[in-house]
């Protein structure tokens, strides 16, 4: 990316992530608020289901900043991790009323929330080049347990909106028809949780190394002296 | 006679080191001759099989620049792999074999005539693909990486047999289209498929056998080639417009799918082959568009 275009955006981007940073805050809040509120933990999804939404749906302009260098991570892996979160908010999650009040529902939007934070947190301090070590170290260690927790929370989601779309054959085309084609969204759920056996281990041994790479010297350094 | 060394393209290591060079020579058994790029520059393209020593800017001592391609295939059998795949997947869901329909349609028949020119049409078109590979194409390269052959594969197999699923599928519904489009739809299908054939022909006699001379191709005295007029690869357009006849026929969306990423696939293809006509020869027809007439 052209430096010029680069020192002309850099602004417009901090503002960016700022606002993406107090996105996910006012769901971290309202969640909080939430749970003070209902003295429970169940059907929390309700209380921030609208702002979830939009937020996560926002998202699909990160896959654009990867495509155009404003950040360095890679398209093809931000722009799955987008896509799979889109397609829990409304594929999954909005579509299948019975599954909204699933407690795994909310062990997600959790993880989701705790490291969006984080990461919007790590992008919008290193953009000011004031990047507290906290921060860093927070943005490559949480991972170890919101990756698996997040995944958890996805998979049995999906597992529990099978019956469902088993029943009420949501968005699946059966035959006869004009077109000659046929989908079985059941089936299709199937198979996308069958996926994350090979995706998910990519994913996390990715940052695995990432956190080699990015905290790895800093132990170097330590060990010299 | 010059002296010839070699150096690793990546490393800059020296790999061997000739202080007379025969006129054919293999420097190291493990990188067979199809795998092996030698270049000028490390960064530059490959010297090619017919290259000359004594014609290439170089001093007594000619350095060059050897990368290893991977593994290689020969064009010939991936071509005869993807092809005879799709013609073997079809007709064992045209017979309804056991296993994919509901055991009591095993080795039935659909009451569909459209079901049955269907199978022809698409077993015709693969046959011929094969035979065109084994008698009638000229290839620029004899290899390819390894790797495409599963790509290839996977891309043709797969549509293959999700097409022939839904065609050959018991609750198939065929176009409700009268009799006389439906004869309009084959014969454009059978129509486009003499044109991409005649276009093969008409490529291979412009290269000697033997050869890998490159000249521009001319309508010649069969009508099917006056597209060349307006179009640099109508082998690409008839093959298009034999799938369109073919969704037309059947009527059915995975056809339709196939049909377009075929499409997309090969104007991407046009569109270099077309480039570089015009980069290497100055007179080259200006009316002409890589794909489409007037259009892409």
């Amino acid at each position: 990316m052209p430096s010029s275009l680069k020192a002309r955006t850099s602004g417009t981007t901090e503002l960016l992530y700022e606002s993406f940073l107090s996105r996910w805050l006012v769901i971290a809040v309202g969640l909080v608020r939430a749970y003070l509120a209902r003295g429970s933990y169940h059907g929390l999804y309700y209380s921030i289901e609208k702002p979830l939404k939009y937020f996560q749906t926002g998202a699909l302009l990160e896959i654009l900043h990867c495509a155009v260098g404003i950040v360095p991570s890679s398209v093809v892996l931000t722009g799955f991790q987008v896509m799979s979160r889109v397609f829990l908010t409304w594929a999954v999650t909005h579509s299948v009323r019975e599954v909204q009040s699933e407690d795994s529902v909310l062990l997600f939007v959790v993880a989701w929330t705790v490291t969006e934070i984080i990461r919007y947190s790590f992008y919008t301090f290193s953009l000011l080049n004031h990047l507290p070590y906290l921060i860093k170290w927070a943005r490559y260690t949480f991972f170890f347990v919101l990756y698996p927790m997040g995944v958890a929370g996805e998979l049995l989601t999906i597992y529990a909106a099978l019956p469902y779309v088993q029943k009420t054959g949501l968005y699946s085309i059966t035959l006869p028809n004009n077109y000659n084609f046929s989908f079985d969204y059941h089936t299709f759920l199937i198979l996308v949780m069958i996926s994350y056996i090979p995706l998910f281990p990519q994913l996390y041994f990715h940052m695995i190394r990432q956190r080699k790479k990015v905290l790895g010297h800093v132990e170097e350094y330590s060990k010299v002296e | 006679l010059k002296h010839v060394e070699i150096l690793d393209a990546k490393t800059k290591d020296k790999l061997c080191f000739l202080d007379k060079v025969g006129n054919i020579f293999t420097f190291n058994p493990q990188w067979y001759p199809a795998r092996q790029s030698i270049r000028l520059d490390p960064k530059g393209k490959s010297l090619k099989d017919e290259d000359v020593l004594q014609h290439l800017p170089v001093g007594t001592t000619a350095t060059f620049y050897f990368r290893d391609l991977g593994a290689q295939i020969s064009w010939v059998t991936v071509f005869l792999t993807e092809y005879a795949g799709p013609l073997l997947i079809y007709l064992m869901f045209y017979f309804r074999v056991p296993f994919i329909y509901a055991p009591k349609y095993d080795f039935t028949t659909s009451k569909h005539w459209v079901v049955h020119l269907a199978c022809m049409c698409h077993s015709f078109h693969y046959v011929k693909r094969l035979l065109e590979t084994l008698f009638v194409h000229r290839f620029s390269h004899g290899t390819m990486p390894l790797r495409n052959i599963f790509k290839n594969c996977t891309y043709y197999w797969g549509f293959a047999a999700w097409m022939a699923y839904y065609i050959n599928h018991p609750l198939y519904t065929p176009p409700s289209e009268s009799t006389h489009t439906q004869t309009l739809n084959i014969q454009l299908h059978i129509f486009c498929q003499i044109g991409n054939f005649s276009i093969h022909i008409a490529l291979r006699n412009l290269r000697p056998p033997g050869s890998k001379t490159r000249k521009i191709p001319y309508p010649t005295k069969n009508p099917f080639t006056w597209i060349f007029l307006l179009v640099s690869c109508p082998n690409y357009t008839y093959e298009l417009g034999s799938w369109l006849g073919f969704t037309l026929m059947t009527q059915c969306l995975p056809v339709a799918a196939f049909t377009l990423v075929g499409f997309i696939q090969m104007t991407v293809w046009a569109k270099g082959k077309h480039r570089s006509y015009l980069k290497e020869f100055r007179d080259y027809p200006t009316l002409r568009s890589p794909i489409l007439p007037f259009i892409l």
